[in-house]
Protein backbone atom coordinates (compact mmCIF):
# COMPACT_ATOMS: atom_id res chain seq x y z
CA UNK A 1 0.00 0.00 0.00
CA UNK A 2 1.21 3.48 -0.09
CA UNK A 3 1.64 5.79 -2.97
CA UNK A 4 3.79 4.77 -6.97
CA UNK A 5 5.17 6.85 -8.83
CA UNK A 6 5.97 6.05 -12.23
CA UNK A 7 7.60 8.90 -14.52
CA UNK A 8 8.08 8.96 -18.73
CA UNK A 9 9.40 11.28 -21.37
CA UNK A 10 7.98 9.87 -24.77
CA UNK A 11 8.41 11.71 -27.91
CA UNK A 12 5.40 13.76 -28.59
CA UNK A 13 4.02 12.38 -31.50
CA UNK A 14 1.15 10.47 -32.44
CA UNK A 15 2.73 6.74 -32.91
CA UNK A 16 4.15 6.34 -29.06
CA UNK A 17 1.54 7.53 -27.41
CA UNK A 18 0.19 3.56 -27.21
CA UNK A 19 3.37 3.59 -24.46
CA UNK A 20 0.74 4.88 -22.03
CA UNK A 21 -2.34 2.42 -21.87
CA UNK A 22 0.41 -0.16 -21.80
CA UNK A 23 2.04 1.63 -18.28
CA UNK A 24 -1.40 2.52 -16.99
CA UNK A 25 -2.69 -1.17 -17.61
CA UNK A 26 0.03 -2.62 -16.61
CA UNK A 27 0.28 -0.39 -12.77
CA UNK A 28 -4.03 -1.33 -12.43
CA UNK A 29 -3.21 -5.03 -13.05
CA UNK A 30 -1.75 -4.78 -9.79
CA UNK A 31 -3.83 -3.02 -7.39
CA UNK A 32 -6.75 -5.23 -5.20
CA UNK A 33 -9.30 -2.65 -5.00
CA UNK A 34 -10.69 -1.89 -7.99
CA UNK A 35 -14.11 -3.16 -8.82
CA UNK A 36 -14.44 -2.51 -12.92
CA UNK A 37 -10.36 -2.77 -13.95
CA UNK A 38 -11.14 -3.19 -17.72
CA UNK A 39 -13.54 -0.04 -17.83
CA UNK A 40 -11.54 2.27 -15.54
CA UNK A 41 -8.23 1.35 -17.24
CA UNK A 42 -9.69 2.29 -20.56
CA UNK A 43 -11.12 5.56 -19.73
CA UNK A 44 -7.92 6.28 -18.09
CA UNK A 45 -6.25 5.27 -21.06
CA UNK A 46 -8.28 7.48 -22.67
CA UNK A 47 -8.27 10.53 -20.81
CA UNK A 48 -4.16 10.56 -20.87
CA UNK A 49 -4.26 9.78 -24.68
CA UNK A 50 -6.91 12.67 -25.55
CA UNK A 51 -4.51 14.68 -23.24
CA UNK A 52 -1.29 13.88 -25.02
CA UNK A 53 -3.21 14.18 -28.40
CA UNK A 54 -3.82 17.86 -27.54
CA UNK A 55 -0.06 18.09 -26.62
CA UNK A 56 0.98 17.02 -29.98
CA UNK A 57 -1.55 18.82 -32.29
CA UNK A 58 -1.88 22.28 -30.55
CA UNK A 59 1.36 22.93 -28.05
CA UNK A 60 3.91 21.09 -30.84
CA UNK A 61 1.82 21.45 -33.36
CA UNK A 62 2.28 18.23 -34.72
CA UNK A 63 6.39 18.58 -35.29
CA UNK A 64 6.96 15.72 -33.87
CA UNK A 65 10.21 16.53 -32.43
CA UNK A 66 9.36 17.48 -28.75
CA UNK A 67 8.41 15.50 -25.48
CA UNK A 68 6.08 15.25 -22.92
CA UNK A 69 6.71 14.23 -19.50
CA UNK A 70 4.50 12.19 -17.41
CA UNK A 71 4.30 11.38 -13.92
CA UNK A 72 1.58 9.17 -12.53
CA UNK A 73 1.11 9.10 -9.20
CA UNK A 74 -1.14 6.46 -7.83
CA UNK A 75 -2.08 6.62 -4.00
CA UNK A 76 -3.89 3.27 -2.93
CA UNK A 77 -4.35 4.77 0.88
CA UNK A 78 -6.06 7.86 -0.92
CA UNK A 79 -7.57 5.49 -3.71
CA UNK A 80 -6.87 8.13 -6.11
CA UNK A 81 -4.94 8.98 -9.54
CA UNK A 82 -2.65 11.69 -10.04
CA UNK A 83 -1.06 12.68 -13.49
CA UNK A 84 0.76 15.36 -14.57
CA UNK A 85 1.63 16.18 -17.97
CA UNK A 86 5.03 18.76 -18.91
CA UNK A 87 5.18 19.74 -22.56
CA UNK A 88 7.77 22.60 -23.68
CA UNK A 89 5.27 23.52 -26.75
CA UNK A 90 2.86 26.60 -27.32
CA UNK A 91 0.33 27.55 -24.57
CA UNK A 92 -3.13 26.63 -25.18
CA UNK A 93 -6.31 28.85 -23.72
CA UNK A 94 -8.04 26.32 -22.39
CA UNK A 95 -10.82 29.12 -21.58
CA UNK A 96 -11.54 29.79 -25.27
CA UNK A 97 -12.20 25.97 -25.48
CA UNK A 98 -15.38 25.41 -26.84
CA UNK A 99 -17.76 22.43 -25.53
CA UNK A 100 -19.36 20.30 -28.03
CA UNK A 101 -22.60 20.83 -28.96
CA UNK A 102 -23.85 16.98 -28.23
CA UNK A 103 -27.01 17.39 -30.27
CA UNK A 104 -25.29 18.35 -33.08
CA UNK A 105 -23.26 15.34 -35.07
CA UNK A 106 -19.74 16.92 -35.03
CA UNK A 107 -16.19 16.08 -36.62
CA UNK A 108 -14.18 17.80 -33.70
CA UNK A 109 -14.04 18.86 -30.45
CA UNK A 110 -14.83 15.98 -28.47
CA UNK A 111 -11.14 15.63 -27.01
CA UNK A 112 -11.36 18.30 -24.17
CA UNK A 113 -15.18 16.86 -23.34
CA UNK A 114 -13.76 13.64 -22.94
CA UNK A 115 -11.09 14.38 -20.42
CA UNK A 116 -13.45 16.18 -18.16
CA UNK A 117 -16.31 13.45 -18.39
CA UNK A 118 -13.76 10.69 -17.28
CA UNK A 119 -11.70 12.41 -15.08
CA UNK A 120 -12.73 14.30 -11.27
CA UNK A 121 -10.43 17.20 -12.34
CA UNK A 122 -8.83 18.86 -15.31
CA UNK A 123 -6.28 21.82 -14.26
CA UNK A 124 -4.22 23.32 -17.14
CA UNK A 125 -1.32 25.71 -16.80
CA UNK A 126 0.64 27.58 -18.55
CA UNK A 127 3.69 28.71 -18.83
CA UNK A 128 6.71 30.68 -20.98
CA UNK A 129 8.55 27.63 -19.24
CA UNK A 130 6.47 24.40 -19.36
CA UNK A 131 2.69 23.91 -19.71
CA UNK A 132 1.04 21.77 -17.20
CA UNK A 133 -1.92 19.29 -17.07
CA UNK A 134 -2.73 17.85 -14.09
CA UNK A 135 -5.50 15.38 -14.14
CA UNK A 136 -6.91 13.68 -10.56
CA UNK A 137 -9.13 10.46 -10.84
CA UNK A 138 -10.82 9.26 -7.46
CA UNK A 139 -10.66 5.58 -7.57
CA UNK B 1 -3.99 -1.19 -37.38
CA UNK B 2 -5.92 -3.93 -39.57
CA UNK B 3 -8.88 -3.59 -42.25
CA UNK B 4 -10.05 -5.78 -44.17
CA UNK B 5 -13.21 -5.28 -45.84
CA UNK B 6 -15.56 -7.95 -47.45
CA UNK B 7 -18.25 -7.52 -50.03
CA UNK B 8 -21.46 -9.19 -48.46
CA UNK B 9 -24.21 -8.50 -51.71
CA UNK B 10 -24.76 -4.99 -52.00
CA UNK B 11 -23.29 -4.59 -48.59
CA UNK B 12 -19.84 -3.64 -47.70
CA UNK B 13 -18.31 -4.76 -44.60
CA UNK B 14 -15.11 -3.22 -42.99
CA UNK B 15 -13.32 -5.36 -40.04
CA UNK B 16 -11.23 -2.96 -38.40
CA UNK B 17 -8.45 -4.74 -35.68
CA UNK B 18 -5.99 -3.24 -33.25
CA UNK B 19 -5.91 0.79 -31.66
CA UNK B 20 -8.07 2.90 -33.45
CA UNK B 21 -6.89 6.54 -32.44
CA UNK B 22 -4.69 9.47 -33.80
CA UNK B 23 -2.11 7.35 -35.12
CA UNK B 24 -4.29 4.97 -37.34
CA UNK B 25 -7.17 7.27 -38.35
CA UNK B 26 -5.16 8.74 -41.39
CA UNK B 27 -5.02 5.33 -43.21
CA UNK B 28 -8.46 4.50 -41.97
CA UNK B 29 -9.95 7.50 -43.43
CA UNK B 30 -8.18 7.06 -46.96
CA UNK B 31 -9.46 3.85 -47.29
CA UNK B 32 -13.20 4.62 -45.94
CA UNK B 33 -13.14 7.69 -48.64
CA UNK B 34 -12.24 5.20 -51.26
CA UNK B 35 -14.75 2.41 -50.66
CA UNK B 36 -17.51 5.14 -50.37
CA UNK B 37 -16.64 6.66 -53.30
CA UNK B 38 -16.47 3.55 -55.36
CA UNK B 39 -20.15 2.67 -54.96
CA UNK B 40 -22.88 4.80 -55.85
CA UNK B 41 -25.05 4.37 -52.63
CA UNK B 42 -22.61 2.91 -50.38
CA UNK B 43 -23.76 0.75 -47.74
CA UNK B 44 -21.18 0.07 -45.16
CA UNK B 45 -20.80 -2.27 -41.98
CA UNK B 46 -17.83 -1.22 -39.85
CA UNK B 47 -17.81 -4.30 -37.81
CA UNK B 48 -15.42 -3.28 -34.12
CA UNK B 49 -15.33 -6.45 -32.91
CA UNK B 50 -11.46 -6.29 -32.44
CA UNK B 51 -11.18 -2.75 -32.19
CA UNK B 52 -9.21 -2.16 -28.91
CA UNK B 53 -9.18 1.21 -28.45
CA UNK B 54 -11.02 4.65 -29.78
CA UNK B 55 -9.92 8.12 -28.99
CA UNK B 56 -11.67 11.21 -30.61
CA UNK B 57 -10.02 11.00 -33.68
CA UNK B 58 -11.40 8.04 -34.54
CA UNK B 59 -14.66 9.22 -33.65
CA UNK B 60 -14.19 12.08 -36.21
CA UNK B 61 -13.19 9.52 -38.56
CA UNK B 62 -16.29 7.50 -38.11
CA UNK B 63 -18.51 10.84 -38.39
CA UNK B 64 -16.88 11.76 -41.75
CA UNK B 65 -17.28 8.28 -43.48
CA UNK B 66 -20.77 8.15 -42.04
CA UNK B 67 -21.40 11.42 -43.27
CA UNK B 68 -20.06 10.90 -47.04
CA UNK B 69 -22.23 7.52 -47.27
CA UNK B 70 -25.46 9.57 -46.60
CA UNK B 71 -24.32 12.20 -48.95
CA UNK B 72 -25.43 9.45 -51.72
CA UNK B 73 -28.10 8.09 -49.92
CA UNK B 74 -26.09 5.04 -48.26
CA UNK B 75 -25.36 4.79 -44.58
CA UNK B 76 -22.12 3.49 -42.12
CA UNK B 77 -23.11 1.41 -39.61
CA UNK B 78 -21.85 0.32 -37.06
CA UNK B 79 -21.69 -3.48 -34.66
CA UNK B 80 -20.02 -5.77 -32.70
CA UNK B 81 -18.92 -3.00 -29.83
CA UNK B 82 -16.71 -3.77 -26.88
CA UNK B 83 -18.12 -2.11 -23.84
CA UNK B 84 -15.57 0.27 -22.84
CA UNK B 85 -15.81 1.66 -27.21
CA UNK B 86 -19.44 1.56 -26.82
CA UNK B 87 -19.61 3.60 -23.54
CA UNK B 88 -17.35 6.18 -25.56
CA UNK B 89 -20.31 6.56 -28.31
CA UNK B 90 -23.00 6.63 -25.31
CA UNK B 91 -20.77 9.64 -23.71
CA UNK B 92 -20.39 12.01 -26.73
CA UNK B 93 -24.17 10.95 -28.16
CA UNK B 94 -22.89 9.60 -31.12
CA UNK B 95 -25.07 6.39 -30.42
CA UNK B 96 -27.98 8.59 -31.38
CA UNK B 97 -26.21 9.19 -34.40
CA UNK B 98 -25.20 6.26 -35.74
CA UNK B 99 -27.00 3.16 -36.22
CA UNK B 100 -25.50 0.52 -33.93
CA UNK B 101 -25.84 -3.18 -34.24
CA UNK B 102 -24.93 -5.65 -31.02
CA UNK B 103 -23.76 -8.03 -34.13
CA UNK B 104 -23.20 -8.06 -38.06
CA UNK B 105 -25.93 -10.45 -38.70
CA UNK B 106 -27.95 -7.76 -36.71
CA UNK B 107 -26.73 -4.86 -38.62
CA UNK B 108 -27.36 -6.49 -42.07
CA UNK B 109 -30.81 -8.21 -41.30
CA UNK B 110 -31.35 -4.80 -40.54
CA UNK B 111 -30.17 -3.27 -43.82
CA UNK B 112 -32.32 -5.66 -45.82
CA UNK B 113 -35.62 -5.00 -43.72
Amino acid sequence: MGQTVINLDIPASHKHLNVLGASLGALFERVDFLTDREMLTYNMELALHETCTNIVEHAYQSKEDGRIRVSITLSETDRQLVIDLYDKGISFNITEAKEPNLDEVQIRGYGLFLMRQLLDEVIYTPSKVENHWHLVKNL
Amino acid sequence: MNLKVEQKDELTVVYLEGRFDAYSAPDVNSQMESLSEKQETPQLIVNLQDVVFVDSTALATLVQAMKRCRQKDGDLRLSDLKQPVRMIFELTRLDRAFEIHVTEEAAITAYRA
